[in-house]
Order: C-alpha cells, then structure tokens, then sequence
C-alpha cells in the first residue's frame, strides 16, 4: 500500500531543501541543458538541432568577421611564421641528397634577385611566376648580373616553419622537378613579411641557377652552409651579358591563378624584424574550429555515458557516430591542417 | 555502446572504413588546399548520406533525424573550411 504521509514528508523535504538553497536550483537548471532529457527522450539542450544550427551560424560569423577585418584594419590578422634561410637551405639540400643530387650553394645575387621578387609581388599585388606588367622570374635574375645557363623559381606564402615549405614543394611535381634538378648549382631565397589583400603574411622565393661562369664556383666551398663565404663569391663574379642568350629555364606551373586583383596594404617588412604585432588568424581559426568541436564532442559524450546510465532511449541520429565524425575533424585540424600555397 | 555497434554492425563498419580512407587523403593532401576544401565537401556529403540511409534501414526516418545529420554534416564542412579559408 502506498504510504501518502510518507511522499508528503519527501515532498516537503525537497521544497524546504529548494528554499534554503536557491542557488542549487539554478545549479540545476544550467546542468539541465547539458544533460539529455528522459521524459522527452531527446538530447540535451546544448545538443538539440537548434543548437547545432547556432554553432553552424557561429562559425560563418567569425570567419565572415576574419574576412572584413583585414579589410577595415589591415595588417591586425596575419600569419605568424618561423621561416628563415639557412632552414630553408639546409631542408632543401637534405632532399636532393636523398635523391641522390649534388647540394647546392648559396649564392647572393639569387637571393638579391628573390628579395626583389618578393618586394615586386607586394608592391604591385600578385603572387605568380609572371608580373602582371609582363615581367618575369629570369628578369630579376638578369637584373642581379647573374648570367645563367639554368633558372628556375618556386614560390611559397602563408607557410609556419620552413620545413612544411620545403615538403610542399617537394608535394608538388613541377616544384619538385626544381627542388632536385640535377641542372642546378645555386640557389637564393627571400623571406619576406608583408600586408598583402589585408593580411600580414610570409612570402618565401626561392631562385635557382647554373652559372655561366665557371669562376663563379671556383671560389665557392663545396656546398657547406657558409653564407658568408658565398657572399663574397658572388660579389667576384664578373657582370653578365644575357642578351640573345638560349637559356633553358625551368619553370614550375602556376596551380594559382596570378592573383591580381589582390590589394597591398603596406610596403614588405624585411625577414627578421619584429613586426608580429598582429593576430595569428591560422592560429585563431583553428582554436575555434578544436573549442567548437570539442564542446560538442564533450556533450554527445556526457550524452552518451548519461544515457546508458540511466537507460535512457531517445528517438535521434546515432550518437557515437556523431562524436566519431567529429573526433576525425579535430584530428585532422590539429595534426594535419595548416596548408600553404605554392606556384 | 557496445550494443549499438552490435546493432549497426554494417553501418558502423562502412564509416569506419569511410574514415580511414578519407583521413589517409587528407595526409596526402595535406600541402593542397583546394583539394581539402573538396574533400571536406564529400567528407560531411558522405556523412549525410550515409545517416539518412542507416535511419531509413532502421525504420527511424523522422524529419528531426534528418535535420540533425544535415547539420551536424554542415557543422562537420564548417570546422574544416573555416580553417582552410585563412
């Protein structure tokens, strides 16, 4: 026989409980919304296609949000990097080594050729092998007083360190074709920062060339680190005459198209210097995309144990495979995403 | 949980197999962002697809089951996109 005394005391119990403790009932509510509900036999309130809809539009907003600041305040996103030469030089050398090829020297006059590559591109808004006046990868070369039986360019932006450089290039087959040409003696790079299209970010240039002078390599050492060193060789070389030349040039596809109509904010910032005062938007983009992911993932696993805890059935999609779909999208950003481009 | 794997034994085995196949693309692809792009776009398609189909092989086809994997496909595009559009 059901004791009514005995649930009228429980009962009254419970309400001075409440009374004395208003803050629990508050507790309560906000847990409520993260646990699923068994009277509806639905999910949690955090959990509910309304909900899901909410971070979808949460999402665009912010990336909609990245999208106009650059263009209200440009140079406040950009991408943060830890790219330099020697990295770029020694990665580069260590895959034609492993590709049986000979290492290559560093020589100034590329690299003077790549930085003033690099300054072209900004000044006049286009990240291509082609300047939109017509100007050419072999114009800068020529322009450095390097006569050249062999050149070649690679180009690289928005990259973190130099080796995922590196990689990429070797990724693609017309960068790789440069990257372990048996044709090539010398190399230069350029790592410039710059605003281009509202956004700070690193343009990586890499030259390549076979001399025509022989008594350009007498004086260099045999394909050591040694900047200084090749530094001085290439001020001794003589000036070079390139007209009516048949030079053979390798040139890598462009995977991009020449991006013209892009706008440049601000005149290049040499490699080095300390002008990474702005927000890293990779970086950015990619904590919300992992905090987002990971709340969500976070709920449908209380979801989860909460339900079978309980017993609780609920008419909705297949939980675990909701959290397993979502657990690859974190992975995949936190381990693999940070993609550069190359041409 | 046991159990409803044990349930959807074939559902689960084919997206397992989905996500390993599309987790060893994007190591491939890893340095091509356009090609991320696209295989984010299948990526979540795919996902769509295949728990519209398992709720209609169950019998549990309702419009709210439908909504839920078309957003949570939208959800899965979004996080990916949003990070390859910077």
């Amino acid at each position: 026989m059901f004791d009514y005394s005995k649930q009228k005391d429980e009962n009254q119990n419970i309400s001075k409980y409440w009374r004395k403790n208003p803050k629990s009932i508050e507790k309560y509510q906000f847990v409520h919304h993260f646990l699923p509900k068994p009277d509806k036999r639905k999910r949690a309130d955090f959990l509910e296609n309304k909900a899901i809809l909410i971070y979808c539009v949460f999402i665009l907003v912010i990336t909609a949000v990245f999208r106009i600041i650059p263009k209200v305040a440009p140079g406040v996103l950009g991408y943060a990097s830890d790219i330099n030469i020697t990295d770029l030089l020694k990665y580069t050398n260590k895959k034609r080594g492993e590709n049986g090829v000979s290492n290559l020297r560093l020589n100034d006059k590329l690299s003077a050729a790549a930085q003033k590559k690099a300054k072209d591109m900004f000044e006049d808004g286009y990240w291509a092998h082609v300047a939109p006046d017509g100007t050419e990868p072999w114009d800068f070369i020529v322009g450095e007083d390097y006569e050249y039986i062999y050149a070649g360019e690679n180009l690289a932006k928005n990259f973190s360190t130099s080796k995922e450089v590196v990689e990429a290039w070797f990724k693609s087959p017309s960068h790789k074709s440069n990257l372990i040409g048996a044709n090539y003696e010398e190399v230069g790079f350029a790592v410039v920062n710059g605003v281009m299209n509202g956004y700070e970010t690193t343009l990586v240039v890499q030259m390549f060339g076979k001399p025509r002078q022989p008594s350009m390599l007498a004086s260099v050492d045999d394909g050591a680190v040694n900047i200084g060193k090749n530094t001085v060789s290439a001020s001794e070389a003589e000036p070079a005459n390139t007209e009516g030349d048949s030079n053979v040039r390798s040139e890598t596809s462009v995977s991009e198209e020449p991006s013209g109509t892009e706008s440049v904010e601000s005149e290049p910032i040499p490699s080095g210097s300390s002008a990474n005062k702005f927000i890293d938007v990779t970086l950015a983009t990619k904590t919300i995309s992992l905090v987002v992911g990971g709340f969500v993932v976070s709920l449908l696993l209380i979801d989860i144990l909460y339900s079978r805890k309980k017993g609780i059935r609920k008419f909705t999609g297949l939980t675990l495979a909701h959290m397993a779909i979502l657990l690859v999208v974190i992975i995949s950003i936190w381990l693999v995403f940070r993609p550069g481009l190359v041409v | 949980m046991m159990e409803n794997i044990k349930e959807n034994r074939v559902e689960y085995f084919i997206l397992f197999v989905a996500i390993t196949v599309f987790m060893f693309f994007i190591y491939t692809f890893r340095f091509n962002r356009q090609m991320l792009i696209l295989l984010s776009g299948i990526g979540s398609s795919f996902y769509i697809i295949w728990g519209i189909i398992h709720q209609w092989l169950r019998g549990k086809m309702s419009r709210s089951v439908i909504y839920e994997y078309v957003l949570f496909g939208i959800l899965v595009f979004l996080l990916f996109f949003t990070v390859l559009s910077f």
